[in-house]
């Protein structure tokens, strides 16, 4: 040890890759972070499963125009809501879990830049929630898709916009995820952040019932819901449309809680 | 190195901590000693830019913490054992905290050996007692090699060998030349550990002076004796200006006097002596004296004290 001499000031992207190293040894490290992979991959799946099943009971109820605008794509990968509930709250808790222990001054005190701490667990999250969710994705898509073969429904892979439907559906659960930390440091403890984020993402199948359309499209879980979908279908945004609305969601919840993380004392 | 200059924390009306301005030096322990909720941990907060002053500053290695670049390098510091996410091992925890400041990983093992956590290592810290915690926390303090350290109530929780293992580490640490600031509320203890104090109560610094001159400043001394005339040897001390009670097993407590003029006393009369003990004066003592009147440590009585440093 040396009482005078310190280390030479890191540059910042030093300091940035530092944060974003910490925070993923931190969400990798928790073993509840694996088990809530697994626990999406099983729920997901299995929602995609057992929707592509009731549609398919449902087949010889429908017009030949129901049959034609229905989205076997979208169909089979229902459980990106399952995935954006379960994930989003796992992103909750990677705030939430340090402000109600204490930890987070540890956490602030090895990190004093606030708010690079926070779009690093945005991003951490962000980056787990996207390849579990494209796994489930892919997964949901597979079954799914010899569930409606005996309808003659099914799509392969190869069809034009199957692909980016699982793609955009990972990338919309990782808004989610980046919404989730930013509710996480508004709220600071687990159970109202969770619970908020939850009704942020299924409300839009209640509440907004009661919405006019033209709004209802707009909420974060009908937004998530239409970036897996093929087909337009009223009532939905265009999938690229759902992705930049949620982004802009995001976008002012890591904002405001970057502004009260930062100013307010740990 | 800490400096405070008129360091203050209001919560509402409340004022947690009140004007401090104080210097924690390097090469010795300094003890921050006050009674729960005296605006130890409120300071320690601010020293380390968690909480930002109402008005005042604090430096540390001359920067405002929040300006150090890799913190845990310069500054470590046990806040709260407990505050910590039990889902982790305690090499996972000190991992993490080793990434955020580019320190080696190799790290991790020598301070969970110094902490004697090794074996433990890989366990999840949920299940961690309050005194492995204690220690934990301490092998993250000292994660970065840091020049300061930093602990608030670090023997909460210990057993004996663990307090006798964290007192020999803060002077060792000391010894170093690292400065070492400790803040507790058990007085035994930091008369046993700390080699200067810094003692606060409501928030304001009342004292700031080395341990002994603490100690010989706010309380005094007093000497035990037995002689085979008490009567003689009480009216000769009382007439030399000393005060004299008497305790029921024949001894007298004589303030006033120290011994060798109490035995030059006894002497000058022919008195027989059979016990002459000076009792030194606590470090428990002076602090009740020093706080014992709140009013008190408002006029300029501690003054002088306030100037020790």
């Amino acid at each position: 040890m040396s009482a005078t001499a310190y280390p030479s000031a890191p540059a910042r992207a030093t300091v940035i890759s530092r944060t974003l190293k910490a925070e993923w040894t931190k969400l990798r490290t928790l073993p509840s972070t694996w088990r809530t992979a697994a626990l999406t991959l099983a729920l997901g799946v299995g929602f995609g499963v057992a929707v592509a099943f009731s549609e398919v009971s449902q087949w010889h109820t429908m017009t030949a125009q129901q049959r034609q605008v229905f989205d076997p794509t979208s169909a089979s990968m229902s459980g990106v809501m399952i995935a954006a509930v379960v994930l989003g709250a796992l992103a909750v808790r990677t705030v939430t879990a340090e402000y109600s222990t204490g930890m987070i001054r540890s956490t602030f005190g090895a990190m004093p830049a606030r708010r690079l701490v926070l779009a690093a667990k945005a991003a951490t999250a962000a980056a787990f929630a996207f390849p579990v969710t494209l796994l489930g994705n892919v997964a949901g898509f597979e079954l799914g898709q010899r569930i409606f073969a005996g309808q003659h429904a099914a799509v392969t892979i190869g069809h034009p916009g199957v692909v980016q439907a699982m793609v955009f559906g990972a990338v919309a659960v990782s808004l989610v995820a980046v919404i989730g930390v930013g509710i996480g440091g508004l709220i600071r403890h687990t159970a109202g952040a969770a619970t908020i984020l939850s009704l942020i993402i299924v409300g839009g199948l209640t509440v907004g019932q009661f919405l006019p359309a033209g709004w209802r499209q707009y909420m974060p879980g009908i937004a998530t819901q239409a970036a897996v979908t093929v087909h337009r279908s009223a009532g939905l945004l265009r999938p690229g449309t759902a992705l930049v609305v949620l982004a802009v969601y995001a976008a002012i919840a890591l904002g405001a809680a970057a502004m009260r993380v930062a100013h307010r004392d740990a | 190195m800490i400096e405070a200059q008129h360091l203050t924390k209001r919560y509402g009306k409340t004022v947690a901590v009140d004007d401090a301005s104080f210097a924690v030096r390097p090469g010795r322990v300094t003890g921050f000693l006050g009674p729960n909720g005296a605006g130890k941990s409120t300071t320690m907060r601010m020293i380390l830019g968690l909480d930002t002053p109402s008005s005042g500053s604090v430096l540390v290695n001359g920067k405002p913490y929040r300006e150090l670049t890799d913190p845990l390098r310069s500054v470590g510091a046990l806040l709260d054992a407990k505050a910590i996410v039990g889902g982790r091992s305690a090499a996972s925890h000190l991992a993490w905290l080793a990434d955020s400041n580019g320190i080696a990983r190799s790290r991790v093992t020598e301070v969970l050996e110094l902490v004697g956590l090794s074996d433990v290592a890989g366990q999840r810290v949920g299940t961690f007692s309050l005194g492995m915690n204690q220690r934990l926390g301490i092998a993250a303090a000292l994660l970065g090699d840091p020049e300061t350290v930093m602990f608030d109530e670090p023997i909460n929780g210990l057993d004996p060998d663990g307090i006798l293992w964290i007192r020999n580490l803060m002077k060792s640490l000391a010894t170093q030349g690292r400065t070492v600031f400790l803040s507790s509320h058990l007085m035994s203890e930091m008369a046993q550990t700390a080699d200067h104090l810094l003692v606060i109560a409501r928030g304001r610094i009342i004292a700031d002076a080395s341990t002994d001159e603490f100690v010989s400043r706010n309380s005094t001394p007093c000497v035990r004796v037995r002689a085979l005339q008490p009567a003689d040897l009480a009216a000769a001390l009382t007439r030399r200006g000393a005060a004299v009670e008497r305790c029921p097993d024949g001894a007298m407590i004589v303030t006033g006097l120290d011994s060798a003029a109490i035995g030059g006393a006894a002497s000058a009369h022919d008195i027989t002596l059979f016990e002459l003990a000076t009792h030194g004066a606590s470090l428990e003592e002076a602090f009740f004296e020093l706080t014992r009147d709140e009013t008190d440590y408002h006029a300029g009585q501690l003054a002088g004290l306030s100037q020790g440093a």
